[in-house]
């Protein structure tokens, strides 16, 4: 009884302690120095390898911004801005080592079977030199080998279809000595068309295997 | 026997319902590093290597000397300056099933992307957040300077 009538006492004690020290006055609030500096956050539109240029969409809290000229940049600083451009220098202080990270920008090749069968075309069977060489000059290669289909004929059949032509590409370039670090085989069945076609419309140059060396 | 087949396709299916880090696919690799850099999966750093794979979820982060080029499955291409770091928080590339997304954050240092076939197939699926606003990508090959 005295044992718990002391315990009793303690936990009071530290009980009280501890309201205590959570009704002290809180410390006087920090104030932030005003910062005056330009914000420092950008980014920048470029033009692509081949040329052509794309668009960014740049939103914040405060409304967004459209990029469509190249070398156009905007502040990621939460405001609408406008936009402005970005000289050489600038981008070569900021990005220099970012740029020079660059890897090999992946390659791709479209191979075609001659019809009712899975034997390439001639000009498909004289591409796999280049293939191997592209796999010979990508650091850790990696290929896809992925089958494409037209619009005849229901979506996942498709499927199925540009999945049979990948297994057997991937196979000829197997055989052919090719070496990489990883192969995926895939198929994008008619939803990734090379040529823009309606529904249920036969295109050759749909029918394709396309192989990327990554 | 029958309990045997039972307690067989129920091992399998909690093994797969677990969805285990190891089961998931590489949806890029490392391609090119210099100085110090890492990949970030599930907490713990992995020392990048030319061939590292790189999985949804991960963090990919460069030294203040580090630099290094990621290649994803899409054929997005991503190089990173120094002292750099970005999480995929969501990639999803099935062009086949219609399955396409490409969610990243950056939270500091200095990129360049070139986009990929995800950005060509559905441009509004591409996003990247940075700590001061969203950068939405339609096909092209941009910088991106943060310092948070």
């Amino acid at each position: 009884m005295i044992r718990n009538l002391k315990t009793g006492f303690v936990v009071c004690a530290v009980l009280l302690v501890a309201m205590g020290c959570a009704t002290a006055p809180p410390p006087p609030p920090v104030v932030p120095a005003p910062v005056a500096q330009a914000p420092k956050s950008y980014v920048v539109l470029m033009e692509n390898a081949d040329g052509t240029v794309g668009r960014l969409a740049v939103s914040g809290a405060k409304g967004e911004v459209l990029l469509n000229q190249p070398r156009s940049g905007v502040d990621l600083d939460g405001t609408a801005s406008t936009p402005y451009t970005v000289d050489e220098n600038r981008i070569n202080r900021d990005f220099g080592e970012a740029l020079a990270a660059q890897p090999p920008l992946p390659v791709s090749f479209m191979l075609y079977y001659k019809a009712g069968g899975t034997v390439l075309t001639d000009e498909s069977q004289a591409l796999i030199p280049a293939i191997l060489d592209a796999a010979r000059n990508h650091p850790a290669p990696d290929v896809s080998v992925i089958g494409h289909t037209d619009t005849v004929g229901n979506t996942e059949a498709n499927e199925k279809l540009g999945l049979q032509r990948a297994q057997s590409v991937a196979e000829i370039i197997k055989k052919a000595g090719l070496q990489v670090h990883d192969l995926t085989i895939a198929s994008h069945g008619e939803k990734n068309l090379l040529v823009a076609t309606p529904d249920n419309t036969p295109e050759p140059k749909n029918r394709r295997v396309e192989i990327t060396v990554r | 026997m029958k309990t045997m087949t039972r307690f067989i396709i129920v091992l399998i299916l909690l093994i797969l319902t677990g969805s285990p880090a190891w089961a998931q696919d590489a949806i890029g690799f490392v391609k090119t590093v210099s100085g110090s850099a890492a990949v970030i999966d599930a907490g713990k750093p992995i020392k990048a290597q030319v061939g590292t794979p790189i999985k949804m979820g991960n963090t990919l982060n460069t030294g203040p000397k580090g630099a290094m080029g990621i290649t994803f499955k899409d054929n997005t291409v991503m190089s990173f300056g120094p002292d750099t770091e970005l999480t995929v928080d969501e990639y999803l590339y099935a062009p086949g099933k219609d399955d396409l997304k490409f969610g990243t954050s950056m939270s500091k240092g200095s990129l360049q992307v070139v986009s990929g076939v995800i950005a060509k197939l559905k441009p509004q699926s591409v996003t990247m957040k940075t700590p001061t606003g969203t950068i939405g990508i339609r096909g092209t090959r941009f910088l991106v300077k943060v310092e948070p």
